[in-house]
């Protein structure tokens, strides 16, 4: 009995003593053949403040830009949001915005078309970490920064993994909030 | 000089009376009369108590709940705490080695109502009720030997305080509800100061997206007063527990308010050594514990998921239940 409970323990601890802990890296290369996963998932991803710089209020968009590197940015303003009227020039904003995400697996940034030339697929971001459980999943940007969104309960999270590509679409501002000076 | 040897007999009654029936430690033969040694074990066992209700209201890794034991004497022992444990942030590399790490917190702070309702004897009628507080912070780190398995040792600290309240409704102890305070054994406190190293040890495995979780925290407690109201209530011990768990996250599928239903609970066995064990008087407590909630993560500030949960507990000698709301964060 002694002996059992020995072996099991024994075989318990070189099961979970299996492989080594690695940090999680997005760079590297996904299992499986290339192939599109899954588009269209719908997220919010919310950006760091920024100064608007000018209003067009018949077209409904601001043009920002970020202190920390001097970019600009064009956002579309979509009819959630409300107060929209009383932004203006000067104003810094935190604009969370409405993106659709398409993950692929691609080999050399090519994406195969069935009976044609494989297809170039430019990639905004890879996947650097995947909890299916709780439904999230964390991109890395070419300029190593890192975000997390929660997805959709449609999402296959279970089929994605670290090195994925990204290729994000971002429509329209579905939030602003305006920083207090 | 007689009145005197009788009335150490009267006070040496008194404490066996009380000490046999509060403490459950004398045989009933013992109630004749007192030895030194008997005397000591009685000091020791209202320290034990001491100890083992400020790691029970105090301590994070013991269950809070409603205990009730019934026989002569009703006993009943209410545990409110608050509290938890957690990993900061996602886990960096350690040096060189192919080990992950994470700082950890953990902290709680409760409070213990242990009622004893005394239906037989001298005492028949009287109430004694001991309320403890306590309070507890500490960390250590995570060390991931690989995704899955994980050792967790930290290092707590624990002040507690502790007071008894004897309402005598008897004509006995109503005649020496004095002397019995006198001697420590009824209307005393304590502050006490208690260190606590522990090693979590956990394995995650995810099935599907249901997370299965077996978890061992074997745990150590020395706990010392640091201030009494009587010379005679003294604190000095060590307990161990060991707390070996399975909990199961499961996934619902279906979404409330934006968030998905989670399900799940935990079986555990706690045994309890050392003073903890004679304290308590039982040798362990299984608790299965069911929940209902909502996952809020990466949506509302660290939690990760809000709802109700309910647990039984239960152990040689007693048994109990809680239920509240329950409330995990991420940090």
């Amino acid at each position: 009995m002694e002996r059992a409970i020995l072996r099991a323990v024994f075989l318990g601890a070189t099961l979970a003593l299996t492989g080594c802990w690695t940090a999680p890296i997005a760079s590297v290369r996904p299992k499986g053949e290339p192939r599109l996963i899954q588009g269209g998932i719908a997220v919010e991803s919310t950006k760091d403040a920024a100064i608007v710089q000018s209003i067009d209020a018949g077209a409904r968009t601001i043009v920002v830009q970020y202190p920390a590197d001097a970019t600009r940015a064009t956002y579309r303003v979509g009819p959630k949001v409300s107060d929209f009227d009383r932004i203006k020039a000067g104003d810094k904003v935190e604009a969370t915005m409405a993106q659709e995400l398409t993950v692929y697996v691609l080999k050399n940034g090519q994406l195969p078309v069935a009976g044609g030339p494989p297809r170039a697929v430019k990639s905004d971001a890879r996947v650097l970490m995947v909890d299916p459980s709780y439904r999230l999943l964390t991109l890395q940007y070419p300029n190593g920064r890192n975000e997390t969104f929660k997805v959709g309960l449609d999402v296959k999270l279970l089929e994605m993994e670290a090195g994925d590509d990204v290729v994000i679409r971002t429509s329209e501002a579905v939030a602003l909030e305006v920083e207090k000076p | 000089m007689k009145n005197q040897r009788s009335s150490v007999r009267h006070f040496l009654r008194v404490i066996v009376v009380i000490g046999s029936v509060l403490l459950g430690l004398l045989p009933g033969s013992a109630r004749s009369q007192l030895t030194t040694a008997q005397a000591d074990q009685i000091r020791n066992a209202i320290g034990t108590r001491v100890e083992a209700l400020t790691v029970l209201g105090g301590d994070f890794g013991l269950a809070g709940g409603s205990y009730k034991s019934s026989g002569a004497n009703d006993i009943e022992i209410t545990v409110n705490k608050f509290g938890g444990s957690g990993d900061v942030g996602d886990p960096q590399k350690l040096g060189d080695l192919d080990i992950g790490w994470q700082p950890r917190l953990q902290g709680s702070m409760g409070f213990v109502d242990d009622k004893n309702h005394f239906h037989t004897g001298l005492l028949n009628g009287d109430t004694s009720e001991n309320r403890s507080f306590a309070i507890q912070f500490g960390g250590g780190a995570r060390f991931w030997l690989n995704d899955r398995l994980s050792l967790a040792p930290t290092v707590m600290g624990m002040y507690g305080h502790t007071s008894n309240e004897y309402t005598a409704v008897g004509a006995f102890m109503q005649a020496n509800v004095i002397q019995a305070t006198q001697l420590g054994l009824v209307n005393w406190d304590a502050d006490t100061w208690t260190v606590r190293p522990a090693v979590n040890i956990q394995y995650l495995y995810t099935w599907d997206r249901t997370i299965i979780t077996l978890s061992s925290d074997p745990t150590f407690f020395h706990t010392e007063s640091s201030r009494t109201s009587n010379s005679n209530v003294r604190v000095n011990g060590n307990s161990w527990s060991i707390d070996d768990k399975i909990d199961v996250d499961i996934p619902l599928g279906e979404q409330v308010y934006g968030h998905e239903l989670r399900s799940g609970g935990y079986f555990s066995r706690t045994e309890l050594l050392g003073d903890l064990k004679d304290g308590l008087n039982t040798q362990h407590i299984y608790e299965a514990h069911g929940r209902l909630v909502l996952d809020f993560l990466n949506q509302l500030w660290k939690a990760q998921w809000i709802g109700v949960g309910g647990s039984y507990l239960w152990g040689s000698n007693f048994h109990g239940w809680s239920a509240g709301a329950d409330v995990t964060f991420r940090f």
